[in-house]
Order: structure tokens, then C-alpha cells, then sequence
């Protein structure tokens, strides 16, 4: 009875939480072994201990500037969100509008947008506005690519059915097609949640006087490789709630529509 | 009030593609009485479906007319019931939800609506599946539910194309018994648009047999059986007799090839 009951327990939590969860310890050990045994200097390569240590020391810094690269990374996200589904409903709206952007919007995806930083600079000034517009201009892609991915994806019997009925456009589209094209948008949102947060970072190495990006390049100036790894986990935990937002939107999104 | 009598009147579907002029429908008048069932057979892309299309108000219609009750359907109306091949229900709803959907949409009383959708429910034997999604459903029973559907808002007509076409066999059996028995109890004006001899004798009162491309109505056969219809009826020499001779209609015998065919050679 009990060995079927742990067996059960393991079946549940063994694969998805044990396995990774093993993994990183033994990466993390691995790591502290090397660090600590080698003989390996802290500039190089600091233990997870030295880390935890610098995380601890430099808190409250970190926090600050994590809170300035977080919100910087919301509203981008925000924005980056908006512009994009607006897009993609342009886009779907209108055969004509799609053929004059599509082609245009696959091409703006391909170019290799980070190295256009420097760009923002120039034109916008060293404030939040040039850092906000630029990771807004790398985000926005995959949202309305996935978007209006999603919005031509609605099954074509049950668009009939909704004509047979007697549906309005606008209820054809938010009963229908808003609820088919979910899945698309809320992965190419899941895209633009990461995306944003690389491009506030990268607008900040270009210029800042908070964020993270600032907190590393200044620790790197002074060989602070643990500082370094301590603003990371900080950024992790701004990157990981930034991604924890659009899965609960995600799930929130598809209770609504299951009515 | 509609009381769900169709006239079709030399009723003509052309299409244009880029290169071709496709004449899909040719001429085809009929006409249904309140309450009866009318199965349009023909084999597969004769241009039956264009026609039934045409009925449902979802094409236009290129020459001659459609009358509803003596009006010309000039679009989609609220008295037509509609079933696919396929059972296009929203992946997302429920079952009872896919079954109230046209009923929200056309903003009818809901409360009435919810009370005529479980009697429906409970006709087809979909009782306990209520709350059950799509995806866990059997195909048959995914086409049950959009029996439901098409009936929620009590139509004057129902118009069902090929709806059990992408079922197997024995399911499609079953389906014609629910559907004889359900059109029993709910009688509409239907028309079926089917592919299958022994289908459309089964369920119909008249048969209307549909030709190839361009679709001409060459035979208008009333089916002899009493209703309420059972299963049984299937394996009686009548039943045999008449699928025969609408075999015959359809495909005509293989050892002589048509004069066109031996000329082309």
C-alpha cells in the first residue's frame, strides 16, 4: 500500500520536479568542486558560494536596480503587446493592408535588431524613452507575427457555421477568432516577455545610470565577477515574473472564453 | 411566422476562377414541403453542396431563385438549422455551451434556450456529457451535439451536408437512427444532402438525384417506407430494389463507356 503510494508520489513529482531539480545540484556541486578545488581565482570563475555571499552583501543595490530594469521591462512588454496585437488586427482586417505589411514585417524580424542600439542613442537621447523604444522595437515582432498568425487560424466550417447563424462580424470575431488565435498570441506574448527584458539590458549597456545592465557593466569595470552573477539571478527573477504574468493572463484568458 | 416551405426555382451556381468559368449548379428546380425530408443524392463534388449552400443563404445564387415560405433568401435567417461534414464545435466549449452557441449569438431568452438544449441533450443520449469538451468525445457523439445545435433555436428547416460522411460505418448507422428518431419527434422540413444511396433511402421521403458536374436533377423518387422507420427496413427486397435503381441512375453501367469517352481516345 505504501510502496504503491510512493511509487505514485515519485510517477507525479519524480520526472518533472526531481529530474531538472537533480541536474542543477549536480551542475551547482560540479561548479563549487571546480571553483574551490582548482584553485580557480574568484575573478574568473566564483564559486556558487561566493555568489550567494555577493548576493547577500549586495542585496538591497541589486534589488534597486533590478525594480528599475523591471519596470522599464513591463511597460515595454505593455507596449510591445499593444502595438503588436493592433497590428495584427490591421492586418487581418484588411487583405490589402496584409500584403503592403507582412512581407515587410518578416523581413524588420530577420535583421539582427540588438546591434541597431546605438541608433536609439542618437535619436531619442540617453533617457528611458530611447531604452523603452528600442527593446519595444525588438519585442513587438514576434507579437504580431504570432498574432495575426492566430487570428487566420479559425476553422473554416466554423466560420460558415458562424455566418449560417447569423453572427455579426464582431461577434464572429471575438466568440471565434479571438479564442483560436489564443494559443499563437500568448506564445509569441511568452516571446516578447523575454525579449523585452534583453532589450532594456542591452539599452542599458549602451547608456544608463540604473538597471541592471548598469549594475554589471559598473561591476565588471571593477572585476567584480561575483557581482556579476548576483545582478543575473536578480535579472532572472525579473525575467521570470515578467514570463509568470502571461502564463496567468494565458490561463485567465482561457477560462473567460470557456465560458 | 415561417412555416418552412422551400421552392428552387432554375437556380443556376456559376463560379469564375482566374481561367475557368465553372458552372457548378445547372438549372435545378424542386421544392420541399412543410415537414418533409428530402435527400439530395449525388456522387462527391456534383455541386449538391454548392446547392444546399444556396439554400442556407451562404452563397449567392447566380440565376433563378430560392423562396423560403414564398420570400427569396437573400442571406443567412435564424429559421435554418445547419450541420456539417464536419462537427464544428468549439474546441474551448463545453458541450452544452457548442449547443446554446447560436442561441447567444441571436440573443435569444436564454433560460428557454438552456431548458430546450438538455431536452436535446437528453433526445440524443447525451446526458452526463453536458460539461464534457469536445476533444473528449467520440466522433458520433461530437455530431450529436451539433444535432443539438442546429435544433436549439427550433428552426423551420434543418440543412445537414454530408453529416455523417466522416464517420465509420457502423457509427453512421447509428447516427441515421438517432437522426430518424430525433426528425421524428422534432419534425422539420430537412434537407440531406448525402452521397450515399442507402443513407438517403433510409432517412428521406423524397430522393432528389443530383449528375455530376454541373449538377442536374435527373430523378425526383418518393420513398414508399411508413415512419416511424426502423433499422430493419434495410434488409427488405423493396429497400434493395429501390437502391438498385438509384444506383443505376448514378453510375451508369461500366461496360459501355460514354460516346465522349471513345471519342477522346
Amino acid at each position: 500500500m505504501s510502496e504503491s503510494l510512493a511509487r505514485e508520489a515519485w510517477r507525479e513529482i519524480g520526472p518533472r520536479v526531481l529530474l531538472p531539480g537533480a541536474v542543477g545540484v549536480i551542475v551547482l556541486g560540479g561548479w563549487q568542486a571546480t571553483a574551490r578545488l582548482g584553485a580557480i581565482p574568484d575573478v574568473l570563475l566564483p564559486a556558487p558560494t561566493s555568489i550567494l555571499a555577493r548576493l547577500v552583501d549586495a542585496g538591497p543595490e541589486i534589488a534597486h536596480h533590478a525594480g528599475v530594469t523591471g519596470t522599464e521591462s513591463l511597460l515595454t512588454f505593455c507596449i510591445a503587446a499593444v502595438v503588436g496585437i493592433v497590428i495584427a488586427l490591421v492586418m487581418s482586417a484588411s487583405a490589402w493592408l496584409r500584403d503592403a505589411l507582412y512581407p515587410n514585417l518578416v523581413l524588420f524580424q530577420v535583421i539582427p535588431k540588438v546591434a541597431l542600439a546605438p541608433l536609439f542613442v542618437i535619436w531619442m537621447g540617453i533617457g528611458s524613452p530611447a531604452r523603452v523604444t528600442f527593446a519595444v522595437f525588438i519585442s513587438l515582432f514576434p507579437v504580431a507575427i504570432a498574432c495575426f498568425a492566430g487570428l487566420s487560424r479559425a476553422d473554416r466550417h466554423i466560420l460558415l457555421l458562424c455566418r449560417a447563424i447569423g453572427a455579426t462580424p464582431l461577434q464572429t470575431f471575438v466568440s471565434v477568432r479571438i479564442p483560436f488565435a489564443l494559443p499563437y498570441l500568448f506564445s509569441g506574448l511568452k516571446i516578447a516577455a523575454t525579449m523585452a527584458v534583453i532589450g532594456v539590458v542591452v539599452g542599458e549597456f549602451v547608456t544608463s545610470q540604473a538597471g541592471i545592465g548598469y549594475f554589471i557593466l559598473h561591476a565588471s569595470s571593477r572585476a567584480d565577477t561575483a557581482g556579476i552573477f548576483a545582478a543575473l539571478i536578480g535579472l532572472c527573477v525579473v525575467g521570470f515574473a515578467l514570463y509568470a504574468l502571461v502564463v496567468l493572463a494565458e490561463a485567465g484568458a482561457r477560462r473567460w472564453w470557456r465560458g | 411566422m415561417t412555416e418552412g416551405y422551400i421552392e428552387a426555382a432554375g437556380v443556376r451556381k456559376i463560379y469564375h476562377t482566374r481561367t475557368d468559368r465553372i458552372e457548378a449548379v445547372a438549372g435545378v428546380s424542386f421544392a420541399a414541403a412543410k415537414g418533409e425530408f428530402v435527400a439530395i443524392l449525388g456522387p462527391s463534388g456534383c455541386g449538391k453542396s454548392t446547392l444546399l449552400m444556396m439554400c442556407a443563404g451562404l452563397e449567392t445564387i447566380t440565376e433563378g431563385s430560392i423562396r423560403l415560405d414564398g420570400a427569396p433568401i437573400a442571406g443567412p435567417r435564424s429559421s435554418i438549422g445547419v450541420m456539417f461534414q464536419d462537427s464544428t464545435l468549439l474546441p474551448w466549449k463545453s458541450v452544452l455551451n457548442n449547443v446554446l452557441f447560436p442561441a447567444r449569438i441571436q440573443g435569444r431568452d436564454m433560460a428557454v434556450a438552456r431548458d430546450r438544449a438538455k431536452m436535446l441533450i437528453e433526445m440524443v443520449g447525451l446526458r452526463g456529457f453536458e460539461s464534457k469538451r469536445p476533444h473528449e468525445l467520440s466522433g458520433g457523439m461530437r455530431q450529436r451535439a451539433a444535432i443539438c445545435r442546429a435544433l436549439v433555436t427550433d428552426p423551420d428547416i434543418l440543412l445537414m451536408d454530408e453529416p455523417f460522411s466522416a464517420l465509420d460505418a457502423i457509427t453512421r448507422d447509428e447516427m441515421n437512427e438517432a437522426l430518424m428518431d430525433i426528425w421524428e419527434k422534432q419534425t422539420k422540413t430537412a434537407l440531406f444532402v448525402t452521397h450515399s444511396i442507402r443513407e438517403a433511402v433510409f432517412l428521406a421521403d423524397r430522393v432528389l438525384v443530383m449528375t455530376r458536374r454541373p449538377a442536374r436533377i435527373v430523378e425526383d423518387l418518393r420513398i414508399p417506407f411508413e415512419r416511424p422507420r426502423r433499422a430493419g427496413i434495410q434488409e427488405s427486397v423493396e429497400f434493395n430494389r429501390i437502391c438498385s435503381g438509384l444506383r443505376a441512375l448514378i453510375e451508369p453501367p461500366r461496360s459501355r463507356p460514354a460516346p465522349e469517352a471513345v471519342a477522346a481516345e
